[in-house]
């Protein structure tokens, strides 16, 4: 974290402890800001189906932790964020979780199970190829695994990752990543996008960095470097397996989100949620416990650690914002998921929840 | 548990008109229970209407997962279906339409690749959906060994006439109903003993006995109530381990330890029964005899 | 003048409360003379439009069933229950049925020792034990009809009703009649609750344009039927001097909290 950036965070996330006492009414309209019932929101404009609280709108409240800004302030704020924690990322989520982040992203993986083929010989049956799209997955945490459970456990060489993520610097430490950690088949398999998960119809190929010598094919043409990217889009039911991991909760208008997962899913296609949740599933002690340790010890430990108090409290603030299993397994139904059982698995006594849906077949 | 019972009150008046009676039982738990009876099914009930009101999420959000009111989409953990009812629709099942289209095409192919993620990878593909969809049911090939215990057990009740529904010729209806698939059973059955699986399975075990000694016409509601679920239960477990290992024709070895054991159930409550009897004849003529001398007891 | 004041006492809050003017007199009425409202009459001061005018678009599972016994079929609309209604029915049931067992138990413990000194006693307690004993058969079949299964303490509760008969007997008759006191009241209250709540439940169905069907109002009047003879029983005893055992507020006040306790157990077991 040098020491130029410092400042630019503060101007970018000013006065984030003062809100901490204003509480509950900030929950509450945290899940007002979810509904209907804002005067905002209140009628979606005739002839459409898509309703008003899952269209994209700059002005219209949201939360940022403890506090409520604009759409579009969100979005700016968590690009700051984000870009000052980029090359310590890994560092944030390790001291966040104790390291079992990892397992949650193992179990995670595994239970998704990319590139499984049930006919033994993959490749042989058209319908074997799986296109993925990790969004949020900047650092390719969740794509790396995707790409080794696909091609090496599940020996199918047709699956295709695209990492998508908003935040250019996220990317490209995502992007270094995988020219170490990737072999040259699971490399050419891998494309890196930028784009807003709440509008994939404007998706940009990451720059090639100046100092990197592969090519990255994009999802849509291969571009010279010396010309700008060109701007592409996701098309609609070409993906077979969405996955978001711990970066929903920073969307600034989740169900806008969810519509275009359910748009660029094919029917059939699953999208999988990885994200903090609430932990009580083994009752109020160990919700009290963990709380106690997200509020009282994290941004201690990231101002020590990382130099970065704010940005670490604002994470905290954000995991307590995000909505409950049950309230988050309704809004992706409500974008047109079918879910399974509960529609939702807690990990670690509910710190994390998988929630999994699955675009229906056309009627 | 009052304050949650307040903050689920103050929810729902937002949400539905509260009713005419509006004092609650003294006890805070009944308090909570009767709130919650007079919700309104702020539900999408068909398939086309997709938006929830505000409000509804908001009641559905404040209440514990286990009072929350399902809706046709998401299902809870099967729960025995506590009260029958025979004027009221039947509550919807364990799986959702689309679980059900992916189960019963992967069900054809459990003879031939067992219960596990081939088979149900087949029958996503055999369904119109993908290979990814499996994803769609949330325990993956135990899924499908409760979609088998479900149906089978569903199809109890209109495989067996009236004039021979004696608990031996149920249960071996049922444990025929297992045929198809028995050489695959002890698979099924060691992931039905993985520990996050035990309580389903054992669910799904007492489901069934109940429904065989409904169906055999027991109206006994007494302590023999459990007594004869846990035997049945037991007798029933054990024939079906038996029925994995039977070579036999038409499985008539297994029809045999099925009698075998049944017999012996009936024995030692016949053993039980009596010495009961005994037992309180004796402390009641006891009684009655020391009244009879005039002790005033 | 005691039994009119305890009904008035649980009638009350429903006098209080912020009933539609239909149901409160209804409600009114229901607790202070029971006798007076048939299903019927309560179907004519409801204001639920006919069903055929209700369109609630949600699940239509209808079934056929001819109200006026002629040719006529009309399909009655009817919501399916959701799993609270049902655990509570359930629940609802099983304690009820286990109330029932405690009393006959209570009365079979308490006959012997009381008709020994107090022979002109037998009448009455054999009425009281009969209508137990029927009330103790109809919860029976309504168990096994709706499959719900019994309470899992039944021993447990078998030794401690035959024992508290038996103990209050021992301590005389107005202990005895104390503690019928003290049961009848419980169980008065608690079949006023479930009252109430079946009642709510049919005013919310009806609101919604639901049909509500025979088995449930059948239920409602077999709970009104067997509160009204539990009341009656509850005058009996008053009348018998229960008011006179000492110490009358410490065994009415224990017995009370062991039914609630009770109640609250077998709700759950």
């Amino acid at each position: 974290m040098t020491m130029a950036a410092r400042p630019a965070l503060r101007r970018a996330i000013p006065s984030l402890r003062s809100s901490t006492t204003h509480q509950s009414p900030q929950i509450q309209h945290s899940l007002r800001s979810f509904s209907c019932s804002s005067p905002a929101c209140r009628a979606s404009p005739a002839g459409s189906t898509t309703p008003d609280y899952a269209t994209p709108d700059p002005s219209r409240p949201t939360h940022f932790g403890f506090e409520t800004v604009t759409e579009a302030e969100k979005r700016e704020r968590v690009a700051g964020v984000f870009r000052s924690v980029a090359e310590s990322y890994d560092k944030m989520n390790d001291l966040m979780s104790f390291g079992w982040h990892r397992v949650w992203k193992d179990h995670f993986v595994a239970g998704l199970n990319p590139g499984f083929s049930p006919l033994g010989t993959p490749g042989s049956d058209p319908r074997s190829p799986q296109h993925i799209l990790d969004i949020a997955g900047g650092t390719g945490d969740i794509a790396f695994r995707m790409l080794h459970t696909a091609h090496v456990v599940n020996g199918n060489p047709d699956v295709t990752v695209t990492i998508s993520d908003i935040n250019p610097a996220m990317l490209s430490v995502g992007r270094q990543r995988a020219q170490q950690q990737l072999t040259a088949s699971q490399l050419a398999a891998t494309s890196f996008v930028e784009a807003n998960a709440e509008d994939l119809t404007q998706t940009k190929p990451l720059a090639p960095d100046s100092h990197s010598h592969s090519t990255i094919t994009t999802t849509a043409t291969t571009i010279p470097t010396t010309n700008p990217p060109i701007s592409s889009s996701i098309p609609d039911n070409s993906v077979d397996l969405y996955t978001v991991a711990f970066g929903i909760r920073n969307f600034s208008n989740i169900p806008a989100a969810l519509r275009e997962a359910y748009r660029v899913l094919k029917p059939g296609g699953v999208f999988a949620c990885l994200e903090f949740s609430k932990a009580d599933r083994y009752g109020p002690v160990f919700n009290t416990i963990y709380k106690q340790w997200s509020f009282g010890a994290i941004p201690l430990i990231g101002q020590l650690v990382a130099g970065d108090r704010d940005s670490y409290q604002y994470l905290v603030e954000s995991i307590e914002r995000f909505p409950s299993q049950g309230e988050f397994r309704d809004m992706i139904v409500d974008a047109g998921f079918v879910v399974g059982g509960t529609g939702y698995e807690n990990l670690t006594g509910g710190v994390a929840a998988i929630h999994k849906g699955m675009k229906p077949r056309a009627q | 548990m009052s304050s949650t019972a307040g903050a689920v009150t103050g929810q729902i008046a937002r949400c539905v008109q509260r009713p005419a009676a509006a004092r609650l039982a003294p006890i805070a738990s009944r308090t909570t229970t009767a709130t919650n009876l007079v919700t309104v099914h702020c539900r999408p009930a068909a398939s086309g209407r997709r938006t929830l009101s505000s409000a509804c999420l908001l009641l559905r959000t404040t209440q514990s997962p286990r009072l929350s009111t399902t809706t046709p989409t998401t299902r809870t953990i099967p729960t025995c279906r506590a009260y029958h009812s025979y004027d009221h629709p039947p509550p919807p099942g364990p799986f959702s339409e689309t679980e059900q289209a992916i189960l019963s095409a992967a069900y054809k192919h459990v003879p031939e690749y067992g219960f596990s993620e081939e088979a149900l990878a087949l029958g996503a593909r055999d369904a119109g959906y993908l290979d990814i969809s499996t994803n769609l049911l949330p325990e993956g090939a135990f899924s499908l060994i409760r979609w088998h215990l479900v149906t089978q057990r569903e199809a109890l009740a209109s495989r067996v006439d009236s004039n021979n529904n004696s608990v031996e010729a149920l249960t071996w209806e049922r444990l025929l109903g297992n045929k198809d698939v028995i050489r695959r059973w002890q698979e099924a059955l060691a992931i039905m003993a993985q520990p996050s699986h035990v309580p389903a399975s054992l669910k799904e075990l007492a489901m069934l006995a109940d429904e065989i000694l409904y169906l055999s016409g027991d109206t006994s509601v007494d302590p023999s109530w459990y007594t004869k679920r846990a035997s049945l239960s037991a007798v029933y477990a054990s024939a079906e381990l038996f029925m994995t290992n039977d070579f036999s024709e038409g499985f008539q070895d297994t029809r045999a330890f099925l009698k075998r054991r049944l017999n012996e159930s009936a024995e030692v409550r016949g053993v039980l029964r009596s010495v009961g009897e005994w037992v309180t004849f004796t402390a009641s003529a006891g009684v009655n005899v020391l009244r009879s001398k005039g002790v005033r007891i | 003048m005691a039994p009119t004041r305890a009904l008035l006492r649980s009638a009350r809050p429903l006098l209080s409360s912020p009933a539609s003017p239909v149901h409160h007199h209804q409600l009114l009425h229901d607790f202070l003379a029971p006798a007076l409202f048939s299903s019927s009459s309560r179907r004519s001061l409801s204001s639920t439009p006919p069903p055929s005018q209700a369109t609630p678009a949600t699940t239509n599972n209808a079934q056929s069933h001819s109200r006026d016994g002629g040719a006529q079929q009309k399909p009655k609309k009817l919501k399916p229950l959701t799993p609270e209604q049902q655990s509570f029915l359930s629940s609802a049931l099983r304690v009820n049925q286990a109330g029932e067992l405690a009393a006959t138990l209570i009365y079979t413990g308490q006959t012997p020792p009381l008709i020994s000194r107090h022979p002109h006693l037998r009448p009455l307690m054999e009425h009281m034990y009969d209508q137990e004993a029927s009330h103790l058969k109809t919860f029976n079949t309504l168990l096994a009809k709706h499959r719900v299964r019994p309470t899992a303490l039944y021993p447990l509760w078998s030794v401690m009703a035959s024992g508290l008969g038996w103990g209050t007997a021992i301590m005389g008759r107005e202990a005895a009649m104390a503690c019928t006191e003290a049961v009848e009241t419980e169980i008065g209250d608690h079949y006023n609750s479930q009252i109430r709540t079946l009642l709510s439940m049919v005013t919310e169905w009806e609101e919604q344009g639901y049909d509500v069907g025979d088995e449930f109002r059948e239920l409602i009047g077999t709970l009104r039927r067997i509160r009204d003879e539990e009341l009656e029983h509850l005058d009996h005893a008053v009348q018998h001097d229960s008011k006179k055992a000492e110490p009358h507020w410490l065994l009415t006040g224990v017995i009370r909290a062991g039914c609630r306790g009770a109640i609250w157990v077998s709700e759950r077991v």
